[in-house]
């Protein structure tokens, strides 16, 4: 009997796994909240500022609306249209939810417990779902590719032109950029020497040097990759509104609808969280949480809102940055993934390993401190080059001049402008 | 497992498992019938492939906790009838997704049995890239339909019997090497021990390599327990290890170590094949037909 009561670890997993989806679901409804603000305040108007307590007049600037939002969109009726594929059009959402929720077992979501002295538990706990993984940084990626199938299923079973539209362009957008995510990624890993995600910040904790300044290319590479995967702005095509209605949930409705929204939001906060842990140091700041495994609880909580402070800055700037760019073709944004990118990532993936090879010549001729300056300097140098040569050598990605063939009738109109 | 008397016996609850299995898929494969008659078959079918699942279960070794032998016994049934419903469904789309789902239970098999880079990769590489281009292509294939001759199985009678018969044979064949509990699960005995350090390493080997296509079919493939730590490149003269010890192993550096150490020359061929391909797949594209190399110009020739 005592071998089917629950261990002490299954017991904190499954403490951590509730904490972690209960503030994921809440951080998405807030989420769209904030978004509604900034967009509201980019286009200089007041945005969402009325729902408060209800039955009382206090409107606590807006803080009400997710809740009446969720309530709304989940009394509604749950429509299936009649032309649809019922079992995949059903299935869709929820593969899109389960593969966006089961992510975050890999994501560390801050550093460590100090040691509580529980029998049978490890000590110090992490903050992670699934310490043992030993493939952290390949789960998530396996499990964002599975995510494809959800918009790619949620498309077809519509059985509507939009929503195929929207799931074919996402599809091949999402494969197209899982290659210069893969690359920004193995730079890292390649430093770090680890697929895991807590030591990739023990990493850059412990030498102070996060890797967006040791891999700057690295780094926009990963950044411009991760707005892609996540399908936002300047890189949403596949629910582009303008065109497609709503994509591959154009024929969606009610709870359906709120889990793909919600999925969607999901992926913003995995690739902010993918770009503080891997790039920007994780839950490290400089003279602020230290960087051993020895902590306090009052160092554990700092180290968990330094990474959350981190997290919602870079969720800041990926909304900003929604109202500041127009969207790509999709021609520029096949062109920018193939052509731009995926070169800027194995050039960045070369300097890297090079120098993490002779960083021992390195620090054999400088000495230990430069040496640290020198390894941090090459790939500085070979950003700007990657840089200018990307700018010199495709000039055409703004190119929307429209194609002339020179028939008699434009001849004709040419002459008549002239 | 004794010898004579005991192998009887799971020999003869094998073969008909075997007999149901070939049965089943028989009568499951879509022959171009409809109507009443098809649809008995198919139930028929289906109950025939649960009892042979039924069977191949009850001749498995058990793998000692009760959370690992359920987790086990899940994952491999959704790979096996994933598997078996790839082959059984009409819609190409259907059958993509099954195969997704049979490929999910693989990788799910091979994380239970703690072979955690080979389940995630599985799934990065399968699932993630190459099926979502099955998908792609299939789903833009769709709207033209299908000819009634693409719709029904080339020879189904033949097909079964052998992937039945070949499922049969892998399963005693597996069964017989890896005799005793597996040693991954269970706490290994000094007995057990020594028997696996008795082991001699090709017959190990042979093992690994025949369970890796059977990975998807059955369900009780005991030797695979010997796949990670035989790939993460154990000597055979160490002691298996117990469930904790072998989550906490750095998978991925010993995998990296044996795979750039021992089999460098094979990676390193694979990588430049691939390249190969590559660059053939490239010159194919590229290959314009000379009139439209003509007519093609400079898209600011006119402005």
């Amino acid at each position: 009997m005592s071998e089917l009561l629950p261990s002490p670890t299954t017991i904190a997993a499954l403490a951590k796994i509730g904490l972690l989806v209960g503030g994921l679901m809440t951080a998405a409804a807030y989420l769209v909240l904030v978004e509604r603000w900034i967009a509201a305040w980019v286009q200089d108007r007041k945005g969402p500022n009325r729902v408060g307590i209800p039955l009382t007049k206090i409107r606590l600037f807006g803080l009400g609306q997710p809740l009446a939002d969720g309530l709304k969109i989940i009394l509604k009726e749950d429509f299936t249209p009649r032309h649809v594929d019922k079992v995949l059009y059903a299935a869709a959402p929820l593969v899109l939810l389960a593969a966006s929720l089961a992510i975050f077992a890999a994501i560390p979501f801050g550093s460590v417990l100090p040691p509580l002295g529980i029998e049978g538990l490890p000590d110090p706990i992490p903050f992670l779902v699934a310490p043992a993984l030993d493939v952290g940084v390949l789960w998530v990626f396996a499990l964002s590719s599975i995510a494809v199938y959800g918009v790619l299923l949620g498309g077809w079973a519509s059985n509507n032109k939009y929503g195929f539209l929207g799931g074919l362009r996402s599809s091949a957008q999402l494969v197209a950029y899982e290659i210069p995510l893969g690359l920004g990624l193995l730079g890292v890993v390649l430093a770090a020497g680890s697929l895991k995600l807590d030591v990739i910040i023990n990493a850059q904790a412990e030498s102070g040097t996060w890797y967006a300044f040791a891999q700057p290319l690295g780094f926009i590479v990963f950044l411009v990759a991760a707005f892609a995967e996540a399908a936002r702005l300047p890189f949403d095509l596949p629910e582009a509104e303008q065109e497609l209605v709503g994509g591959y949930h154009t024929e969606y409705s009610g709870i359906k609808l709120l889990l793909f929204l919600v999925s969607e939001f999901l992926h913003m906060v995995t690739a902010a969280f993918l770009i503080v842990i891997m790039f920007l140091g994780g839950w490290h700041l400089w003279g602020v949480t230290g960087s051993g495994q020895e902590v306090t609880w009052l160092g554990a909580f700092l180290r968990f809102g330094v990474l959350s402070a981190k997290i919602f800055a870079v969720i800041l700037f990926f909304m900003l940055v929604r109202w500041s760019w127009p969207r790509f073709r999709f021609d520029q944004l096949m062109s920018l993934a193939w052509k731009v990118m995926l070169p800027l990532g194995l050039a960045n993936l070369v300097t890297v390993a090079a120098v993490e090879e002779f960083r021992p010549q390195l620090v054999e001729a400088f000495g230990a401190g430069p040496a640290g300056w020198v390894a941090v300097l090459i790939p500085w140098g070979v950003f700007f080059a990657g840089w200018i040569a990307a700018g010199l050598l495709t000039p055409s990605g703004t190119d929307n001049t429209p194609i002339h063939t020179h028939g008699p009738l434009d001849v004709e109109h040419e002459l008549v402008e002239v | 497992m004794s010898p004579d008397g005991g192998l009887s016996i799971v020999g003869t609850v094998l073969a008909v498992a075997v007999g149901c299995a070939a049965a089943s898929l028989w009568l499951l494969l879509p022959r171009g019938e409809s109507g009443l008659r098809e649809r008995a078959a198919r139930r028929f079918g289906m109950l025939l492939g649960a009892v042979a699942l039924g069977l191949f279960v009850a001749t498995g070794h058990r793998l000692g906790g009760v959370g690992e032998e359920a987790t086990f016994l899940v994952v491999s049934l959704v790979a096996v009838i994933g598997a078996a419903a790839t082959i059984v469904t009409r819609s190409p789309v259907y059958s993509a997704i099954w195969f997704a789902l049979a490929l999910a239970g693989v990788a799910g098999v091979l994380l239970v049995l703690g072979a955690q880079f080979l389940g995630v990769a599985t799934i990065v590489v399968y699932a993630g890239a190459i099926l979502v281009m099955f998908l792609f292509v299939l789903m833009l294939a769709q709207p033209t339909g299908m000819a009634s001759y693409d719709r029904v199985s080339n020879e189904p009678l033949l097909s079964a019997v052998a992937g039945a018969v070949l499922l049969g044979l892998l399963t005693l064949f597996i069964g017989r090497l890896s005799a005793g509990p597996p040693s991954c699960c269970a706490v290994p005995t000094k007995a057990a021990a020594l028997a696996g350090a008795n082991r001699p390493t090709d017959e190990s080997d042979e093992a690994d390599a025949a369970s890796e296509p059977a990975a998807a079919d059955t369900p009780n493939t005991p030797a695979l327990a010997g796949t990670p730590s035989a790939a993460a490149g154990s000597s055979p003269t160490t002691h298996r290890p117990s469930p904790p010890d072998m989550l906490a192993r750095d998978h991925v550096a010993r995998l990296g170590g044996e795979l750039f150490g021992r089999h460098l020359l094979a990676v390193e061929a694979a990588g430049v094949l691939l390249l190969v391909a590559l660059i053939g797949s490239i010159a194919i594209v590229s290959r314009t037909p000379p009139e439209e190399r003509l007519e093609a110009r400079p898209r600011r020739a006119s402005a």
